[in-house]
């Protein structure tokens, strides 16, 4: 799992690659905390390179969002793949996220 | 006496007699073909001599005539003179024998003898006048004495009586010149035709003596002259004339008006000598032949016995090399069908050797529910390769007896046969164990042919049978390098397929172009679905009608597993400790049985997700922090349904009885938590939590 993160123009985007399963969650945790600095402004996850999501991925997305909403920031989830967008809509999170 | 020296004995009885039989043959032929050409010889010889002596006698007797007729002629040419002094003076009839001998060489003597009476004057007159041999002039004498009385000799009254010319019976005339003689005498008629006198002419016979000497074809032939009274007139040999008592052939002919017989007498023993010569060479010639056809027939016993004692030995291989195939073949399974009361497998093999014995193998056998079989080809043929290929079989039967992998098997036979091989002999060995339950194969292949899969079309659209080849790893053959770290292979068999196997003596069976049979035509024979031993009888067939006449090169083996169980599933296992860490294990795990069951990629991430889920509430929920412990995760594949049964030992927990997420509720209002066994049970169609023999039983099930 690799996650690059860039701030342009009050925009932060992250660029999302590989498998998002448990450990690389855990892994990756730091990260998110840096874009819950960033989440007054719009936080956009790009996921073109994101093959894969597990639960703890999911809950890393969630708390994310949890934080924007709480600062009026605004969370963009971009090119997810089908796989991904079945598990989203499994769990609901189609609705909680703006899907690009 | 062994029974060897016993046969050679008889044997050798048999060719003598069998030589000695030739030997008869020959003689006789030879002796035969002599007696034959004795006798035509003798008859041409015989024939010869006729001709010669018959030519040697007609050129006596032109000789012999030539002076009889000198003879007369003297005579006849005499008479008018003899006629004329008859007439006219009596006196001077003396002249007329004088002018016979005068004229005539061959003449020796002559005389004019007044028939008694005839004149008056001279009652009994006979001048003769004769040659003087040494002087060689005429002397001449009276006949007409006391002591002689002409008209009473032989050349008088003939002549007299018979009014003609007359030739005497030859003499030896003792007074005269002491010499053999003959007279020939004429009548002399007066005007009035009565016989006045008789006129001779003596001749000498020397010349015919002569004449006879010099006709001498043969060294000890002779020649005779009888005259016409059957008196011996003169003979060139009279000892042999006398003595009469050797086989002679005779030849003769007549003389004209002398009535004389000449004859040419040959012995036979001179006659045939040269044939007695020619006969005689002829005859060592054929004693030298019968000794050169014993010496002969010796030999060729002789031979016979070597070869006789070459095939018996040939015998004995051929014979030793039958043993050897017998147990070659008692060491493979080849009652067939092999499992006739199973219903779920079928198997069929044969082992076809180029020569007595061959360097291929099969087995196969059931132990646990288990097929384990393999099947291999030793380097090289003949004698070295059976022996090794025995050794193969019996290492395969006593380590599969123990060892339940493949791989092991394989490693364990190569580490035996490696350390002592030093003829570096190898065997390419495919080695299988066929779960006939699950009809999971796993399989390990060194250097062997990849066996082949015969099985049902796996594509929705296409029916029919595909064959392909099972995936091999580039193992090295068995025997070259020991401690070679062989690769294992898995695959699964459904129902109704079937896997063939077999050795490069079918796809390098040449035909009389020596074209290769190849794998093409092979996988072609197998792409219809047969039962095992129809399967092999196909690819044999094809095999056969492909090469023809031409000699097997090469030993041909098949094996033919056909699997009809309906697999209750297909098993695969992932044991990993509780560490978060092995989690992305799950990952290749979860790809292997997409790639198995075909599913596409959607559903791989989605069934990968629940059984992360999963296992990662086993994980940081089953075991006491820092306390190790093992999550058990088995995947069942069923035909239209997948199976995950993931065990753990560590503390009873339910994962069902988390209450279900409510996934309406906005980001805000949401638990962190609770999103895993959420999505554990959307993914899935069955979720099951068992606990059995203090271990949690989670079965996730998914039907596709």
């Amino acid at each position: 799992m690799k996650i690059t993160i860039e701030t342009t123009n009050g925009t932060t985007t992250a660029h999302l690659e590989g498998r998002l399963d448990t450990p690389a969650s855990t892994e990756v945790t730091p990260y998110f905390d840096q874009l819950q600095e960033h989440a007054d402004g719009t936080v956009i996850l790009d996921c073109t390179e994101l093959s894969y999501i597990a639960s703890s991925g999911l809950r890393l997305f969630l708390a994310l969002r949890k934080v924007s909403m709480a600062k009026g920031g605004k969370v963009i989830v971009k090119n997810i793949n089908d796989g991904i967008r079945q598990v989203f809509m499994m769990t609901g999170f189609l609705n909680m996220f703006e899907i690009q | 006496m062994s029974t060897k020296e016993r046969s050679e004995k008889k044997l050798l009885g048999k060719s003598a007699r069998a030589g000695l039989l030739v030997v008869v043959i020959a003689i006789v032929t030879l002796e035969a073909t002599s007696i034959t050409q004795y006798i035509y010889s003798q008859r041409g010889i015989k024939e010869e001599a006729s001709q010669r002596a018959q030519s040697e006698l007609q050129s006596a007797t032109n000789r012999i005539m030539d002076i009889v007729n000198q003879a007369e002629g003297s005579v006849n040419n005499s008479l008018w003179v003899a006629e004329w002094c008859l007439e006219t003076s009596p006196d001077s009839l003396v002249r007329v024998p004088q002018r016979v001998v005068e004229i005539n060489p061959v003449v020796v003597g002559s005389t004019i003898a007044l028939v008694p009476g005839y004149n008056k004057k001279y009652p009994l007159y006979s001048p003769y006048a004769t040659r003087n041999l040494e002087t060689g002039e005429i002397e001449t004498l009276s006949l007409a004495t006391d002591s002689y009385d002409y008209p009473s000799q032989e050349w008088f009254t003939q002549p007299m009586a018979s009014g003609e010319g007359y030739w005497s019976e030859p003499y030896f005339d003792e007074g005269g010149g002491n010499m053999l003689m003959t007279t020939f005498s004429m009548p002399v008629k007066d005007h009035e035709g009565r016989i006045a006198a008789i006129l001779t002419a003596d001749i000498s016979l020397d010349w015919l003596t002569e004449l006879m000497e010099n006709t001498k074809s043969y060294p000890n032939a002779y020649n005779t002259v009888t005259s016409r009274n059957g008196h011996l007139v003169l003979s060139t040999n009279l000892e042999a004339q006398q003595s009469g008592n050797l086989d002679t052939l005779v030849y003769q002919a007549p003389v004209e008006r002398t009535g004389w017989t000449l004859s040419i007498v040959i012995p036979e023993k001179d006659l045939f000598a040269g044939v007695r010569r020619v006969g005689m060479v002829v005859k060592i010639l054929q004693i030298l032949g019968v000794v050169l056809i014993i010496v002969i027939l010796r030999l060729i016993a002789k031979n016979q016995l070597k070869y006789k004692n070459l095939n018996t030995q040939k015998e004995l291989i051929q014979n030793e090399l039958r043993i050897g195939r017998d147990i070659q073949m008692s060491l493979v399974p080849k009652t067939f069908p092999a499992f006739p009361k199973r219903t779920d497998l079928d198997v069929a093999a044969c082992i076809v050797p180029a020569k007595e014995v061959g360097g291929d193998l099969y087995d196969f056998y059931i132990r646990d529910e288990k097929l384990f079989f393999c099947i291999g080809d030793v380097s090289g043929k003949g004698v070295p390769a059976a022996l090794v290929m025995t050794v193969t079989q019996s290492l395969f039967r006593a380590i599969s007896s123990r060892e339940n992998s493949p791989a092991k098997i394989v490693a364990s036979m190569n580490d035996s046969m490696a350390e002592k091989n030093e003829n570096s002999m190898f065997v390419t060995f495919f080695c299988g164990i066929l779960d006939l339950v699950t009809g999971q194969l796993r399989y390990c292949n060194a250097g062997h042919n990849p066996a082949l899969r015969v099985g049902v079309s796996e594509s929705m659209v296409v029916t029919g049978t595909t064959v392909s080849q099972l995936p091999v790893e580039s193992n090295i053959p068995l025997g070259l390098d020991t401690g070679f770290p062989f690769k294992e292979q898995e695959a699964f068999l459904g129902y109704d397929d079937t896997l063939f196997l077999y050795t490069d003596g079918v796809t390098e069976a040449e035909n009389a172009t020596f074209e290769l049979f190849g794998e093409e035509r092979l996988e072609t024979t197998l792409s219809t679905k047969r039962d095992a031993q129809g399967q092999l009888e196909a690819a044999r067939d094809a095999v056969n009608n492909f090469v023809g006449d031409t000699p097997q090169s090469d030993d041909i083996t098949i094996l033919v597993i056909h699997y009809l169980a309906t697999p209750a599933k297909q098993e695969r296992r992932l044991i990993l400790h509780n560490d978060i860490q092995q989690i992305p294990q799950l990952a290749d795990f979860m790809e292997t049985i997409a790639e198995e069951k075909g599913l596409d990629q959607g559903l791989c991430l989605s069934l990968n997700l629940a059984l992360e889920e999963a296992v990662t509430n086993v994980i940081l929920y089953a075991y006491p922090a820092g306390a190790d412990g093992l999550v058990n995760i088995e995947a069942v594949l069923r035909e239209h349904s997948l199976e995950f049964i993931i065990t753990d030992s560590g503390v009873a927990f339910d994962p069902t009885a988390v209450p279900e997420a409510d996934t309406t509720l906005s980001a805000a209002e949401r638990a962190i938590g609770g999103l895993g066994i959420h999505l554990v049970r959307q993914i899935m169609d069955e979720v099951r939590y068992q606990r059995l023999d203090d271990k949690n039983i989670l079965t996730l099930t998914k039907n596709i």
